[in-house]
């Protein structure tokens, strides 16, 4: 018959089976009425213009990392669940099995954890807010100078 | 086992300790804890074990290894004075943090039984490495080289993922010891193309990390980029985990190939040898000097690798240790002279003799033992390496490592002549106790070793 | 036994200590550490001699740790203990501490004292290594030693330049000596794979006698032999060696390095037992040795110089001894000679002491009411060296020359001739450096004076022993046991199983004994009687430098041998070397800068592939890789 690849091969062929069908199903149905707006590459509204080397600010960065970092937490705990609760693995061990699987995985997301706490105290979690500072260059010019300018101009409006 | 659970756990200590109001406790604690871990790396001393399913393996000589790799982290850590000087952009604890979680991937790296491991641990390292390149954020160099060394590191690892995977194609396996029983059953002209396409590409990216031509060219770049303790720490740890693990691929898996391999591996060592001497004569700066000076130890170290006799491993070992030492206190050295004269030329050692007896003689040993003088433990390192390649009977190979190491003595004395017949005016340099206990201790290691070699050599 | 550990070390320990701290430590103190390391190092070898001859007359080995392995070779630092090695001890290690002893005195006013003894106590240390040690190699080393030391001791007036000339002079012959020494050990390990000497002489005594690796090895060490021990045509240095401190000429030049050689041949009598061919050269080379030196004695007017050459001469004899297989009666005499040439030259230092460092007999005369015990020991000496009975020479120089009479007359002929002259130019040497009247300087009158007590104490003790050593070894003519030659008989046991010919000799019988003691006693004294004639009753006093005529001029100047040497090959040596300079000037400097032309080119190249840009590197990556994949893929 086909070998353990041959599987995978199968899930390709539907996969692109399955999109291109809907692909096309769509082009026959949807109604076709093109404008500018609609043709531009992002819809939302950000305009495509310029170099693609923009700078970005720094904290998309860390927002992401540790988004990824959950991300694949996640991803562990899936396969761990599977196992976790087999009844014939913790009838086998006399119960141990749950246990030791709970404290494994409280381990791993522990030191997540750690992480996070870790990012938060240093205060990677703060997004930037831009504060304004108050320019404090003197000037020559006295201040009372500029409110008598203003009275003057103020009076005869 | 033990050694990573520790380093990933202190590590995190460490990253906490951070928090606390005295930063003073955090060289301290780190220092205790390297010590911790260095005594719990033996605590398997004389058993042969297997830990994680199979994935972890280690015996004697991986232990020494380990050691080797944790002795020298120890040293530098201590050189590092709690990076009192390095300013207010310092972040000390994170430091710490990183440069105990790289352990990890070092150790990991010379005691992997599985491919996975292998590539786990040399992942952790460099991206700890990669980070401690660019540590010092408003430094311009250090930014160009992290980056640099970033961008060729991925690259390699690239390579090397490749590698891996088509090894796994040829033989069903990523275990060390299932591999080489896979290859053991046929003839060396009789394997899979597969096989050693991946092989191939598998040294590449493990040369890549310990520098042999031409992949080298990163490193002076970064070296010299880096601040200078933590080049002396990638100097010495990178390059001992990085030829551990070749070897242990090599002997464990692959040596039933040796014909395979063997002319390219010694065409690569030439390479480095060449590269890395040559090179290293035209340079100005002490410490650009010292990065090329690693490109042609990993040239001798790779000697040894490519004879692969059955003392191999002990002269990998023992060169390892030379050179760890001789290094970290040449780097000892010029960072102090360097803050005084705030450059890394040779010129910044004029006259070093006169006001700080004590530095000259400290960088007269390490040079001496860097370049091959009886007497010290880079002499006996190189006999060792040179006799591995005898017994292999490559005697081209030899004679080309000799005059290599011949236009070593050129560049390795010339910071000797400067320090001791050149006029400076050099002041005093104050020294901290402890740094200059650890100056001791590494200058003392390096002749004792060069006496009696025996001392390391009869643990494996 | 571990303590004989500590025989050489206690010398060692005071050199270390006034090494160290020669400026630091005072001088009295100084003396003091100095000596005490012998006097406790002879007080142990005492004994391991009482607890060596309780436990029976098996050799014991003493094994410190492994020095070298290479291979299948073993070379352990260990020490062996026997008959030989003990009676060696006893000598260096006695004589040595009167030696020190007399030198608290003797130098106590030389700003290098603490110096003096440190270089003392290595040189014991060294010396003590060769005789003690269990292989060739050990032996090495203490030879090498001792050469050093010997070699700082003449030059330790370092200020003068003929002094440090005839130190490197020394130090040269040397080496050529131990050339041919360390040819002989890689031949010894080429041959038996070992150094000890227990395994290499148990597998030499299987080896057919006259086999030509045995006497290559035999030659090559005998070469080392002339190196050390000053035999033809190596014996140059000897005489030159006098410029150092009394006291070392003594100890090194005439009681303990000197000998080394013998003790070396008597080490490896298995060897030499089994080469009859080399021991004929030995024998040939330590009479002509003998002869030469005796004769250039005769007309020496420096005293320390008669002295050298009368220790060329004995050592000749013995030499002589040892070429016709005379082990024992050789070793005999150089304990004897031990005694009394350490006594004459420390006599001869007292004179000096009292002249004010004044050597030229010819400005002496009548010194002994000055220096009475110092005259009364010489008298001891020169009686015992010109083998006068019952003095300690006439029984040890008499059991040679009774062997040689066995292997040839005509040799017994011409030793007693030496013998002869022995006498004569001692008691020159003692007429008219003692008798008749001062013929130096006011002052010089003026000044004399005895030694202090430091160093008439070791010129009595060591005339007692000059005086009865004879009796250790008493031939069984004169109703003597042979005390000396029976406890080193063991030690020819494995040569005798090896070549049981060589060492079947017929004795001599009594009457015959009798008659080659009175012909060799009556020319002893007829010589005796001669110089009396000559230096007391006719009172002539020798001619001023450049005033001799023909032979004697000849015979003064000691042959020409070192204006011939310096002819031969020192100039041409100067000449090869001076070509060979010319040559490397031009040769090696031209592969020496052209290799780091060509070096520092190919770097200045190799550094622009450097250029810093990532793009590059990568490039160069993918090339490699390239490269590799294509190599083993198509090309391969």
């Amino acid at each position: 018959m086909y070998s353990d690849f041959g599987q995978i091969l199968l899930f390709i062929i539907v996969a692109i089976a399955i999109i291109g069908a809907i692909l096309i199903a769509n082009k026959i149905i949807r109604p076709n009425l093109p404008n500018e707006e609609k043709l531009t590459t992002y819809e939302s509204g950000e305009d495509p213009v310029g170099n693609a080397n923009v700078q970005f600010n720094a904290r998309f960065y860390v927002v992401a990392l540790v988004f990824v970092l959950f991300e694949v937490e996640l991803l562990f705990l899936f396969p761990w669940a599977t196992v976790f609760g087999r009844p014939e693995l913790i009838a086998q061990t006399n119960g141990r099995w749950g246990w030791f699987a709970l404290g494994e995985m409280l381990i791993f997301v522990g030191i997540l954890s750690l992480g996070l706490a870790y990012a938060w105290v240093k205060g990677y979690l703060d997004w930037i807010r831009p504060e304004p500072k108050k320019p404090d260059y003197a000037l020559k010019i006295p201040k009372d100078l500029y409110q008598k300018i203003n009275q003057k101009y103020s009076t005869h409006r | 086992m033990l050694p990573i659970v520790l380093l990933s756990v202190f590590g995190i200590v460490v990253l906490f300790l951070g928090f606390s109001k005295s930063k003073n406790i955090l060289l301290p604690a780190t220092l205790l804890f390297l010590l911790v871990t260095l005594i719990a790396n033996f605590v398997d001393w004389n058993h042969q074990y297997l830990y994680f399913n199979d994935m972890l393996w280690g015996n004697n000589a991986s232990m020494v290894f380990s050691g080797i790799v944790l002795l020298s982290a120890f040293f530098v850590v201590a050189l590092t004075r709690g990076f009192e000087q390095e300013g207010e952009a310092a972040q000390p604890a994170e430091y710490y943090g990183i440069m105990l979680f790289s352990l990890v991937g070092a150790i990991m790296m010379i005691s992997y039984e599985n491919l996975i491991i292998l590539f786990v641990g040399v992942e952790i390292l460099s991206v700890s490495i990669y980070i401690l390149t660019g540590s010092d954020k408003r430094n311009l160099r250090s930014n160009e080289a992290a980056l640099k060394y970033f961008l060729m590191g991925a690259f390699a690892t690239g390579i090397m993922l490749f590698g891996m995977a088509l090894m796994y194609g040829a033989t069903g396996s990523f275990v060390i010891s299932d591999i080489s029983e896979i290859i053991g059953t046929r003839a060396w002209n009789e394997q899979s193309q597969l096989l050693y396409a991946g092989l191939l590409m598998l040294l590449v990216g493990l040369l890549f990390k310990v520098s042999a031509a031409p992949f080298h060219f990163w490193t002076p770049d970064v070296y010299d980029g880096a601040p200078t303790i933590f080049t002396a720490y990638m100097s010495t740890i990178v390059k001992t985990a990085g030829f551990a693990a070749l070897y242990r691929l090599l002997a464990g898996s692959l040596a039933s190939l040796q014909d395979y391999w063997f002319a390219t591996l010694a065409t690569i060592t030439v390479l480095t040898l060449l590269a890395g001497n040559v090179t290293a004569v035209y340079q100005t700066s002490f410490k650009r000097m010292l990065a090329y000076s690693s490109i042609s130890h990993a040239g001798y170290l790779l000697i040894a690798l490519t004879s692969l006799t059955a003392k191999s491993q002990s002269s990998i070992l023992f060169y390892s240790l030379a050179y760890s030492l001789s290094t970290v206190s040449a780097f000892g050295v010029l960072i102090l002279v360097s803050q005084q004269q705030a450059s890394n030329n040779y010129d910044a050692f004029n006259g070093l003799a006169k006001k700080n007896p004590f530095l000259a003689f400290v960088l007269a040993v390490s040079m001496l033992s860097l370049a091959g003088i009886p007497l010290t433990a880079g002499f006996m390192g190189k006999l060792f390496v040179f006799t591995d390649a005898a017994q292999k009977g490559t005697i081209w190979l030899l004679v080309v490592a000799i005059l290599a190491s011949a236009i070593g003595i050129y560049y390795y004395f010339r910071v000797l002549i400067a320090a001791y017949f050149k006029e400076g005016d050099l002041a005093t340099i104050r020294i901290a106790p402890f740094y200059k206990v650890v100056l001791i201790i590494v200058t003392t290691l390096t002749i004792v070793l060069g006496l009696f070699p025996d001392l390391v050599l009869q643990l494996v | 036994m571990s303590f004989l550990v500590l025989i050489p070390l206690l010398p060692l320990l005071g050199f270390l200590i006034n090494g160290i701290g020669f400026r630091r430590i005072p001088k009295n103190l100084v003396g003091i550490i100095g000596s005490a390391g012998p006097v406790a190092a002879f007080a142990l070898s005492v004994y391991a001699f009482i607890s060596f001859q309780a436990q029976g007359s098996a050799p014991i080995h003493v094994h410190l740790f492994d020095w070298i392995t290479v291979g299948t070779l073993n070379i352990p630092f260990a020490f062996q203990i026997d008959q030989l090695s003990l009676l060696m001890l006893l000598i260096i290690t006695g004589v040595g501490s009167l030696i020190h002893i007399y030198s608290v005195g003797y130098m106590h006013h030389d700003e290098g004292f603490g110096k003096f003894f440190a270089f003392l106590n290595l040189f014991l240390f060294f010396m003590l290594l060769l005789v003690m040690g269990s292989n060739f190699v050990i032996m090495f080393i203490g030879w090498e030693g001792v050469g050093l030391c010997s070699y700082l001791l003449i030059g330790f007036w370092n200020k003068n330049t003929n002094y440090n000339n005839a130190a490197r002079k020394a130090f040269i012959m040397n080496r050529i000596g131990d050339l041919g020494y360390l040819l002989g050990i890689f031949l010894i390990i080429q041959q038996f794979g070992a150094v000890e000497y227990a395994v290499v002489f148990e597998k030499a005594a299987t080896m057919a006698v006259d086999s030509p690796a045995i006497v290559a090895i035999t030659m090559l060490l005998f070469v080392g032999a002339m190196g050390k021990s000053a035999q033809i045509p190596l014996y140059t240095w000897l005489p030159d060696a006098m410029a150092g401190p009394t006291p070392v000429s003594a100890l090194i030049h005439a009681a303990t390095m000197v000998t080394a050689g013998i003790y070396m041949v008597i080490r490896s009598n298995v060897f030499y037992s089994l080469a009859p061919d080399t021991l004929d050269l030995i024998a040939i080379v330590g009479l002509a040795t003998a002869l030469l030196g005796a004769s250039i004695g005769l007309f020496q007017n420096d005293i320390k110089k008669v002295l050298a050459y009368s220790t060329v001469s004995q050592l000749g004899y013995m030499f002589l001894g040892l070429g016709v297989m005379a082990y024992s009666p050789s070793f005999f005499h150089v304990m004897t000679h031990a005694f009394f040439k350490a006594l004459l030259f420390l006599g001869a230092g007292s004179v000096i002491h009292a002249m004010s460092d004044e050597q030229d007999i010819r400005k002496m005369g009548g010194l002994r009411h000055k220096l009475p015990v110092t005259f009364a020991t010489f008298v001891v000496a020169t009686i015992a060296i010109s083998g006068i009975p019952p003095f300690s020479g006439f029984f040890s120089k008499d059991d040679i020359l009774a062997n040689v009479y066995q292997h040839s007359k005509i040799m017994w002929g011409l030793g007693v001739l030496g013998s002869v002259m022995t006498s004569f130019y001692m008691f020159r040497l003692l007429f008219l450096t003692f008798f008749g009247t001062f013929r130096g300087t006011k002052q010089q009158e003026h000044h004399l004076h005895e030694s202090p007590l430091s160093m008439t104490l070791p010129l009595v003790v060591l005339a007692v022993l000059s005086a009865v050593g004879g009796f250790l070894n008493v031939p069984e003519a004169l109703f003597g046991s042979m005390k000396l030659s029976g406890f080193m008989a063991p030690l020819y046991e494995l040569a005798a199983k090896a070549n049981p010919v060589a060492f079947a000799h017929q004795h001599l019988s009594h009457t015959q004994e009798y008659v080659l003691m009175g012909v060799s006693v009556g020319a002893a004294l007829l010589a005796a009687l001669g110089a009396y004639v000559v230096f007391v009753v006719k009172k002539s006093v020798p001619a001023a430098d450049g005033q001799e005529t023909g032979l004697q001029k000849l015979v003064y100047n000691k042959y020409y041998v070192d204006e011939a040497y310096d002819a031969i090959f020192v100039k041409s040596m100067r000449t090869a070397s001076d070509l060979a300079y010319s040559f490397g000037e031009f040769m090696i400097d031209l592969v020496v800068n052209g290799t780091g032309k060509v070096v520092k080119n190919a770097a200045a190249k190799l550094r622009l592939l450097q250029n810093g840009a990532t793009s590059f590197y990568v490039f160069m990556m993918v090339l490699g890789i390239t490269v590799i994949m294509l190599w083993n893929f198509w090309i391969k």
